[in-house]
């Protein structure tokens, strides 16, 4: 009778923690799928690849469902309505579409108060995947307007750049810097972002080889007083530049004196 | 009969050769135009009904259950032989050889899980398993000759234990149980070295890094490599002090005599202390992995506490609350034997009161993924009242009370039946008492204050919040060490006068402790998502989304019942191979002495 005791509160025990884990909401962490449609790919289909995308996949809930990191998209913000319907007038004479595709391509645009920039390398996702995530998002609230030729346009540039390769061909240091999405965190010059250390003056505060250490391995020495930030910097930035592009920007940033 | 075996045999003369002439030219004939063909080694294998994932998933979590059980438990076993060489107290080492007796069948199901896990990868993921292997090679060689020197450690460790009892000898046996404890702990650091590279790579270490090009140093000692060894360090004494809990229960409850109720209700409570004792510290463990985990990359950081994972938070606050609440329990209801502590019985109410505050504000949730009719639904992002609770300023409170309500009840206890001689005792009482009041008002304060500053500032609250109950702990307890220095006894603990319900609180702790492990397993592997090595060897194999919670939670409680189930085989077996060793602890003949030292245990 003892041993059925033990097994009955043993067995009981794991039944309850079971049956907990399955009553709260089950999320699944699925795997981003490569899109494709045809040139009349309709709203409805858009907007449900966008829905699974947003959900999924592109990671967007890890910030926008929790509105300490980033404002949530789907819930009203500041009385402005959910994301589909205050879309339209966040940049004034842009309309939404243009808005939300900007907001993913060049983060550092538009960035909203009280908020750092988004955490986001639109790189990783293809073109279609952008529009669709675009048209998942004008619908909370608002008419989807993308189609079939966003998403054409968007194809044709996915095929031209290059695969694996660098985000820019340039070896002017401002264009490289643009291209890769530095200035998205750091300043120069009244340029970006004041989230990092400023690139006004980094060639009198910081030594040549820790410029290229920093770029090529942003985890070997985090700077002081930005600790929070660490893990925040691409960690394969030495691998978008070729050898020359590299050696363009550290020399440009040491430069940079006082 | 003869004839009849030679019959039933006689196809092994005449069948065999003809079969095996047959095989040899079906082979050849299948063989032909295989040669033919290029041979391309495939990514993945499948296994039957359950799918790879689960396979690999079981074999990795039942090694790693009774890894961690035969880490843990030489940990106490040499600790308990010191006190038992230091103190002259026999019982101390009758229980360590006890514990040790545990691990000889445990070491042989390690090993077999250990290897059905490497077969499992070779044959289902042999892909992964070459590149992991062209890194780590030498040290995979290290791995098992080390393992090779443990096991005969521990071999000499237990089937010398009566041999050198005595003089130097014990104390080369004590040095054995030291040595089995450093090549466990070497043969933990090196496997958590491969794992933790699939989470945190270096950053030198691209999709296009051929594993032969990547410095072995760099991916050894990966970035999340340190903070795991020690998280799993600390939570291998936790488990190792609840199994052995359970063990102790288990003998309790199926007793023949007084003499070994006594023993095993002994046992039980070391193994309670132990685990508990452990525990309180293991949060801080966690919180350092945590940061190196975001340092290491912001967005893993992010999908871990705030993505998809985010429930997952929930369960293991649950799951903890359970872990204190039946610790406490037992500490409360094992009161009941130790004459003089009915004055601290009245106390204990309020304790669970603030546990069980604590456990509910710990367990909100606050940040959760919801679309947008739920959104509407609950009127908002947050719940209007549980939003308030769910933030990490109230969480961070409430678990800092839970562990000082805990520290609390093992005073009680050790204080329970001791009576101070020391003529200072009112004030050293009374500043005992400020300390705890000290320590909750500077946790209160930086919980509150915590709403009234951004984020990043209230991160650094939790700093000063642990700071001031580890402050508070370690000063009350070396005033009470001074204090009971020669205290007098209000009367021996009736050592096995438990009551029943007592013991199922162990056995709810070990099943709870195996289960967070499950579930921390999962955590830990599940935030690499569609990765086997974090962005740099993609999953491409057809379970390479992660699962759900709730599907996790199926895998998780089959490998917690097929663990407890072997476990309870290995319990049986051990009792089969030698009687338990009774120790002197429920006797007459104990004096204060002896007394004090029990209790020594809880200080």
């Amino acid at each position: 009778m003892t041993n059925i005791k033990i097994l009955g509160v043993m067995i009981g025990t794991i039944a309850v923690y079971t049956w907990i884990a399955n009553t709260i909401p089950q999320l699944e962490s699925v795997v981003p799928e490569e899109l494709s449609f045809s040139a009349d790919v309709s709203p409805a289909e858009l907007v449900a690849a966008g829905a699974e995308l947003y959900s999924g996949g592109g990671g967007c809930t890890t910030c926008h469902g929790l509105e300490t990191r980033a404002p949530n998209l789907l819930s009203d913000y500041n009385g402005e309505g959910t994301i589909g319907q205050r879309c339209g007038t966040r940049v004034t004479g842009q309309d939404c579409k243009v808005y939300l595709h900007e907001s993913m391509v060049s983060p550092a645009d538009h960035i909203v108060e009280g908020f750092e920039p988004m955490v986001f390398q639109a790189r990783v996702l293809s073109g279609a995947q952008i529009w669709s995530l675009v048209a998942f998002l004008q619908d909370q609230g608002g008419t989807v307007t993308v189609s079939g030729s966003d998403l054409a346009t968007a194809a044709e540039a996915d095929a031209a750049a290059p695969v694996g390769g660098p985000a820019v061909a340039s070896n002017d240091p401002l264009e490289i810097m643009r291209g890769n999405l530095c200035l998205g965190c750091h300043v120069l010059e009244g340029e970006g972002a004041e989230l990092g250390p400023a690139f006004d003056g980094m060639g009198s505060r910081i030594a040549t080889d820790r410029i290229r250490r920093g770029i090529v391995d942003p985890a070997a020495e985090i700077a002081d007083g930005f600790d929070h930030l660490a893990g925040s910097m691409p960690p394969n930035l030495g691998d978008m530049l070729t050898a020359r592009q590299l050696e363009v920007i550290v020399d440009f940033l040491a430069g940079q004196g006082g | 009969m003869l004839k009849h075996n030679h019959g039933r045999w006689s196809w092994i003369n005449t069948g065999l050769p003809v079969a095996v002439m047959l095989g040899i030219g079906l082979v050849a004939v299948a063989a032909e135009p295989l040669a033919a063909q290029s041979y391309t080694p495939r990514e993945y294998g499948d296994f039957p009904v359950i799918g790879s994932r689960a396979a690999i998933w079981i074999a990795a979590q039942l090694h790693l259950f009774f890894a961690a059980f035969v880490l843990g438990v030489p940990m106490f076993a040499v600790v308990a032989e010191a006190i038992g060489i230091f103190s002259s107290d026999s019982r101390y080492d009758k229980l360590a050889k006890e514990f040790t007796r545990l691990l000889l069948v445990s070491y042989s199901a390690t090993a077999i899980w250990g290897a059905i896990l490497v077969f499992g990868l070779i044959t289902l993921y042999p892909g992964l398993w070459g590149y992991l292997s062209e890194i780590f090679a030498p040290s995979m060689w290290v791995y098992v000759g080390i393992f090779f020197f443990e096991s005969f450690t521990l071999y000499l460790y237990y089937y010398g234990w009566d041999r050198w009892k005595k003089g130097r000898a014990k104390w080369g046996h004590w040095g054995l149980g030291i040595l089995l404890n450093l090549w466990g702990t070497a043969v933990m650091l090196i496997a958590n070295s491969w794992l933790t590279y699939m989470m945190s790579p270096p950053a030198e270490v691209t999709p296009d890094t051929a594993p032969g090009m990547v410095q072995f140093w760099s991916a050894f000692a990966n970035a999340t490599w340190m903070p795991i060894n020690i998280h799993r360090l600390i939570a291998n004494v936790v488990f190792g002090g609840a199994i052995v809990g359970a063990y102790a229960a288990f003998r309790f409850l199926s007793a023949k005599t007084d003499e070994e109720r006594a023993h095993y209700d002994w046992m039980g409570y070391i193994g309670n202390f132990i685990a508990i004792s452990a525990l309180i510290v293991l949060p801080f463990a966690g919180y350092w992995l945590g940061r190196e985990i975001y340092e290491f990359n912001q967005q893993m950081g992010t999908t871990m506490m705030g993505g998809f994972m985010s429930w997952l938070w929930v369960v293991q606050a649950f799951l903890i609350a359970v872990l204190f609440l039946a610790g406490n329990y037992y500490l409360w209801v094992g009161m009941g034997r130790i004459p003089g502590a009915e004055r601290f019985m009245p106390y204990t109410k309020w304790m669970l009161l603030v546990l069980l505050i604590g456990a509910a504000v710990w367990a909100t949730p606050r940040n959760m993924i919801a679309n947008r009719a739920e959104i509407t639904a609950m009127g908002g992002q947050f719940h209007p009242f549980l939003g308030v609770l769910g933030v990490m300023s109230a969480k961070n409170t409430a678990v800092n009370f839970m562990i000082l309500t805990t520290f609390l009840s093992f005073l009680l206890y050790r204080r329970a039946n001791k009576k101070s001689v020391v003529s200072w005792e009112k004030t050293g009482t009374t500043i005992q008492g400020a300390l705890f009041v000290v320590a909750a008002a500077v946790v209160l304060f930086y919980g509150i204050y915590g709403y009234f500053v951004p984020s990043i500032v209230r991160i650094g609250f939790s700093v000063y919040q642990v700071l001031a109950v580890i402050a508070a702990i370690i000063l009350v307890v070396v005033i009470d060490i001074l204090m009971m220095r020669g205290a007098k006894s209000r009367g021996e603990i009736r050592w096995g006068e438990m009551p029943e319900r007592s013991q199922y609180a162990l056995f709810i702790l070990a099943v709870t402790f195996t289960w967070l492990m499950g579930l921390m397993g999962f955590a830990r592997s599940g935030i690499r998502q569609h990765w086997h090595v974090f962005e740099v060897i993609r999953d491409t194999s057809v379970d390479a989304a992660t699962p759900a919670l709730g599907y996790a939670s199926i895998v998780i409680s089959a490998c917690v019942l097929i663990f407890l189930s072997l476990v309870a085989f290995i319990f049986w077996v051990g009792g089969l191979a030698e009687k338990p060793v009774i120790s002197d602890v429920g006797g007459g003949a104990a004096d204060s002495a002896p007394l004090a030292k029990d209790q020594g245990m809880a200080g």
